[in-house]
């Protein structure tokens, strides 16, 4: 290592190129900015490296793979059909390499400065730069950290056998039997695809339920999971696993202290995060951080030192994609001086299962606890004529409103393009929509978007494609 | 570990002096144990410790003036619960993101370029949600507010003037007490439909009891009957002894009768309360009243001193004037002034004679009450100061 005092100077270094990091360079340098970003792996950070977008290329060629399955009765009949996983894994390092070369393009056009390495703070505004022999030293005005976050307990993970939410879509071959031991969408996602691509899947949850989720979601989700023959151990908790040649031995306990042992090829284990913050050497700087490690913002995603910024999983909270990108935008745009500022309140919950699950908003047990005087309708998929047509009959739209004042307080669609639909809700919910804002607006037809306006109808017992709720005859 | 801040102990602090310390490093401490005192712009008070443990570190000496929120020193806490009192509110400090405010992000981000937080502002349009014309008139009132603070000032200022200013300098700092008294009285005067009238009291018979009784080696000042005075006219008519709530649609009549002494001190006006004056007797009303002058004086009046009041009178008589128009104490519904006492020529049966008039100027809130109650208000006040035999009657 060679330390030479000389310091280059720069406006605004932002420290990792992940969704939140990318995103706020690109921002700041339309703002007018000279933008420096700092990536030691690759530009797209998990999301799209090892996260959202390799799994939801692996879902996506599931639902190929069930469609074609599911044509005889269109018409089709294919023969000799056959699948090639390795296809598949060379497609998804296809596109992950096209949509980082797409990020490396726009870095370059917006005059963004990348560097290789890592950085650590030598003070607030001094940042060394190590990659392999060179250690260069900048300064800069401000900062970004956008520098995400890691599996916890990661002595577990061998990342061939034992897999964390990572490795989980690096296998080169279908699990013949795969354990999913957790109970969020990463687990919900993997059990859904793995299984239609013709795997053997357990999904281990340590209670009996999946949390987040209304109580209606839940119980179709149930129904779902047995109907796509996923076998669900509800109230197991992990023990341990052992490796036997190449089959995984992996010991559950019961909640009265019985074990279950289950024999797989691949085990999924969900893992708490920790935020990556060891190399950063922000522990000098004495930037506050949270009793879990995660630095502290404010709404316009400070920390609490003024000129440095963070943005993204290493803040905590939900660690979503979707937020980091909002955050990145904030950052860079209060660094710039415009009023800027984000919030967590509508931050939509996504599962690409089969079919997908996407919610906004409280659910109806939320919006009970919170004292609204809740209504609620719902209106089944099988009622929805374009539904019918795509032979995508499971599911069902419900939405929560105030019975007080009509506000809309959550909506929750289970069904085909349900996550496509669901920014109808994200709008009506910022918006601060009320029933008739909804009912108002013309849907196009046929389409799965008449589900949601039905459920909104549904909740005066107005949905056209909906037997009338018998009334009930009480006697005062 | 805790760190003992100076926190805003009410009426709007923003610094103090460190008066003195009650513990030294190594002192083992209670919890709601007092630590330190500390002189504000208004009152003395002492900071209670916020959990138990052992004194670690004292950071700000005794004498220094700080602002609010400087860690003033540090405990070496032995009480969990305390700890985690710090986390929870160092973790709520930075974002309350996640509450929901009924407005579209477009209006959000108007609030925003105007530096306005959502919560202070009322939603007028469907289902309580925030409109746009809700944040711009908001900005309007807030731009308002601080022009009216700003035209009162000047009004009050001429006493400071003199003092405090040499000739050369154009400006004096608006801050601290002046800035306080000038939000206070816009916010009265912005809110209140003030109307004062005035009233002619012939103060001749109180004037000569007030002799008697100094002859009688029991000094009792001349306010301290008007305060007595004036508590039972307000039972008479307790729609002055009231606050209103505009949102519940409520005249809430108090129960206790305190009585705010408008008082003068080198920094600015302040008015300590006579609580329940109803249940004193003058000469305890005469005592208390002499202790909270020198208090607010000598700037030492606790919080307590200074709130609670229901009812204002204001003594300007001593330093002269003939009327006023004074604004309401906000949130109360009445007040007083008390002008000068002069010897007038006056006709009592049909004779000129010579007494000692005194005016007084009455505000009152007319959402409240109107002309005809506030007349009969200061008449039957009138007779009891014009007839102090009136007031043996009240006697219980």
């Amino acid at each position: 290592m060679v330390v030479g005092e000389l310091t280059q100077e720069r406006d605004l270094i932002i420290i990792g190129g992940g969704p939140g990091g990318y995103t706020a360079a690109i921002r700041a340098a339309q703002l007018g900015k000279e933008v420096t970003l700092i990536e030691k792996e690759k530009l797209g950070g998990i999301c799209l490296n090892r996260g959202c977008i390799p799994s939801k290329v692996i879902s996506h060629v599931s639902n190929k793979f069930n469609d074609i399955n599911q044509s005889p009765e269109l018409g089709f009949k294919i023969e000799n059909c056959s699948f090639d996983f390795s296809k598949t894994v060379e497609y998804k390092h296809k596109i992950i390499t096209d949509l980082r070369k797409g990020i490396e393009a726009l870095c370059k056009e917006n005059h963004i400065e990348v560097i290789q390495g890592t950085a650590s703070f030598l003070s607030a505004d001094r940042i060394g730069v190590e990659n392999g022999d060179q250690f260069d030293i900048y300064t800069c005005n401000s900062a970004i950290i956008s520098t995400g976050c890691s599996t916890k307990n990661h002595e577990l993970y061998d990342h061939k056998h034992v897999l964390d939410s990572r490795s989980l879509y690096e296998l080169q071959e279908i699990p013949e039997q795969l354990i999913l031991f957790g109970n969020d969408y990463i687990a919900l996602e993997a059990a859904f695809s793995y299984q239609s691509l013709g795997s053997e899947v357990h999904l281990v949850i340590e209670n009996d339920i999946f949390p987040g989720l209304d109580f209606a979601i839940n119980k179709e989700l149930f129904r779902q999971l047995k109907k796509a023959k996923i076998k669900l151990h509800k109230n197991l908790s992990f023990s341990s696993v052992e490796l036997n040649k190449t089959h995984l031995s992996v010991a559950f306990d019961l909640k009265h202290g019985d074990k279950v042992t289950m024999e797989a090829s691949y085990l999924y284990i969900q893992s708490p995060f920790r935020a990556n913050i060891g190399e950063l050497g922000i522990d000098r700087l004495g930037i506050t951080c949270d009793e879990h490690g995660y630095i502290e913002i404010d709404k316009e995603c400070r920390t609490s030192i003024p000129t440095i910024w963070a943005v993204g999983d290493v803040t905590g909270g939900k660690q979503l994609a979707v937020k980091a990108i909002r955050q990145g935008k904030v950052a860079a745009e209060a660094i710039s001086g415009i009023p800027s500022e984000w919030s967590e309140a509508f931050i939509p919950t996504i599962i690409h299962s089969k079919p997908p699950i996407a919610t906004i908003g409280l659910t109806e047990e939320e919006a009970k606890d919170q004292g609204y005087a809740v209504r609620t309708g719902q209106f089944n998929q099988a009622r929805n004529g374009f539904a019918a047509i795509t032979g995508n009959r499971d599911g069902f739209s419900k939405v929560v409103s105030n019975a007080e004042n009509d506000v809309i307080l959550g909506i929750h669609l289970y069904g085909s393009n349900a996550i496509e639909l669901i920014s109808t809700g994200i709008l009506a919910l910022e918006m601060a929509a009320r029933e008739e804002d909804i009912k108002f607006p013309l849907f196009p037809h046929p389409s799965n978007n008449e589900g949601l306006l039905e459920a909104v109808e549904a909740l005066v017992n107005q949905a056209i494609h909906q037997v009338p709720k018998k009334s009930k005859i009480t006697s005062s | 570990m805790l760190e003992v801040k100076l926190h805003d102990i009410g009426e709007g602090m923003t610094e103090g002096e460190i008066l003195h310390y009650f513990v030294k490093p190594g002192d083992q401490v209670q919890s709601d144990q007092p630590l330190v005192e500390v002189q504000t712009d208004k009152m003395t008070a002492e900071l209670p410790s916020p959990g138990s443990g052992v004194i670690k570190e004292i950071i700000i000496n005794p004498g220094a003036t700080v602002t609010v929120g400087t860690t003033l020193l540090i405990i070496e806490n032995d009480d969990k619960r305390a700890n985690q009192q710090q986390v929870e509110a160092t973790q709520s400090l930075p974002t309350n993101s996640n509450t929901r405010i009924l407005a579209a992000p477009y209006t959000r981000k108007i609030a925003r370029e105007h530096g306005i937080g959502l919560d202070d502002v009322k939603g007028t349009g469907p289902g309580g949600r925030i409109i746009d014309d809700d944040v711009y008139r908001f900005i309007k009132q807030k731009e308002k507010q601080t022009t009216i603070a700003s035209q009162v000032l000047p009004s009050t200022e001429s006493n400071q003037r003199k003092e405090a200013v040499p000739v050369k300098a154009s400006s004096i700092p608006f801050k601290g007490r002046r800035k306080l008294i000038a939000k206070k009285m816009a916010q009265s005067l912005y809110t209140i439909p003030h109307v004062t009238h005035f009233e002619e009291i012939d103060m001749t018979e109180l004037l000569t009891l007030v002799k008697e009784l100094k002859q009688l080696e029991k000094p009792i000042s001349v306010p301290a009957f008007f305060v007595k005075a004036i508590t039972i006219a307000l039972s008479d008519f307790p729609v002055f002894n009231a606050k209103l709530d505009e949102e519940k649609e409520r005249i809430h009549l108090e129960s206790e009768y305190n009585i705010g002494i408008a008082t003068d001190s080198k920094d600015g006006l302040i008015v300590p309360v006579i609580h329940q004056a109803n249940q004193k007797t003058i000469k305890d009303i005469h005592r208390e009243m002499k202790s909270m002058i020198k208090k607010a004086q000598e700037n030492s009046l606790t919080s307590k001193e200074i709130s609670g009041g229901t009812f204002t009178i204001s003594n300007v008589g001593p330093l002269g004037s003939i009327g006023a128009t004074p604004i309401i104490n906000y949130p109360e519904t009445g007040l007083i002034a008390f002008h000068a006492t002069k010897e007038k020529p006056a006709v009592v049966r049909g004779e000129i004679v010579i007494r000692s008039i005194m005016n007084i100027s009455m505000s009152f809130d007319h959402r409240v009450a109107d002309g005809a109650t506030a007349v009969a208000f200061t008449n039957r006040f009138k007779e009891m100061i014009e007839y102090p035999n009136l007031l043996l009657l009240e006697l219980v």
